[in-house]
């Protein structure tokens, strides 16, 4: 390109075509979405089968989301540092996405304060029998997680004109409606269900996409 | 009547430049030098020319021991490029009427 002195149509197609460049200049890899899809569906689905086989994991199976913090922030910075452009899509998604974060974090924050403080009933609650108190404390919050779970996947959903991301977040607000009705073991299958379809698949695609694209640029 | 289409602006590179900073928050030169396919002088030049007539910031710092060159459109130069593009717009309606 130089510096040349145009006509109006040329104008126009100057105009238009870094437009579209621009617009094609960042794309999601789908990895953080895959990651915490999977991590959140396990989890869930660990939940689940331990309720339904009645058995107990010698640790809480959801500290795995505390780990997955970790590389969830090294990939966000490489990923920051690999990009040539900051658009203002990008940091709106950023910005949802970390409140996001903390928001879940002072949620869990507050639950699991509420939980210690009704820890002395604990033991009556268990010895009147079923349900257990942790069972049903995680059926009081799943809701809340899910309402949660659905803000940020259709805000992205909706600012990515991404279909996959918007069935996701839609699940989990109908998730979020139905669970105050179903029992523990329900609600952590409808959780698995929301984290996979609002995370795991919409990232799969996604990366699948960033292999095509990175298949056709070599080629 | 014709109005004067903004010199600064009715150039091929300086209006790729300025189209392409109008969509993104923040561009590294190298994007803006891949993107235009111009070469690294010329660009550097125009980009100078943009920055002296206020219509973008360059800011310059380093990035993993590298330099690193940063331009952003201003809100003179957003307004400069909307004027840019009404102009054109009644140049191509006076020229299909």
């Amino acid at each position: 390109m130089e510096d040349k002195p145009l006509d109006t149509h040329e104008s126009l197609q100057v105009i238009s075509s870094m437009i579209a460049k621009a617009k094609d200049s960042y794309h999601d890899t789908g990895i953080v979405s895959i990651l915490w899809g999977t991590v959140i569906g396990l989890c869930s689905l660990a939940t689940w089968s331990q309720i339904q086989f009645d058995y107990k994991l010698p640790f809480d199976i959801w500290v795995l989301t505390f780990l997955a913090v970790i590389p969830t922030v090294i990939l966000s910075v490489k990923e920051n540092k690999q990009r040539k452009v900051k658009t203002y899509d990008q940091t709106a998604m950023d910005a949802v996405w970390i409140c996001f974060g903390v928001g879940i974090f002072l949620v869990v924050h507050a639950n699991n304060h509420v939980f210690q403080m009704v820890g002395e009933l604990k033991s009556m609650v268990e010895s009147a029998g079923e349900p257990r108190p942790a069972q049903s404390f995680l059926e009081y919050y799943s809701a809340y997680m899910l309402v949660l779970y659905g803000i940020p996947t259709i805000v992205t959903a909706s600012i990515k004109n991404f279909k996959p991301m918007w069935v996701g977040g839609i699940i989990c607000w109908i998730s979020a409606l139905v669970v105050p009705y179903t029992n523990i073991k329900v609600d952590m299958l409808l959780m698995a269900l929301s984290a996979i379809t609002a995370w795991l698949f919409p990232g799969i695609i996604l990366y699948c996409k960033t292999l095509a694209r990175r298949k056709a640029v070599h080629v | 009547m014709f109005k004067d289409l903004d010199p600064i602006l009715h150039s091929q590179l300086r209006l790729a430049v300025m189209s392409l900073l109008i969509t993104v928050k923040e561009a590294e030169f190298t994007f803006i030098k891949e993107k235009t396919n111009a070469t690294a002088g010329n660009l550097s030049v125009q980009i100078n020319k943009l920055k002296d007539a206020g219509y973008i910031e360059v800011k310059k710092q380093f990035k993993d021991n590298y330099p690193q060159t940063l331009c952003s459109i201003t809100t003179a130069g957003v307004e400069a490029f909307e004027k840019y593009v009404r102009d054109l717009q009644s140049y191509l309606q006076i020229g299909t009427t």
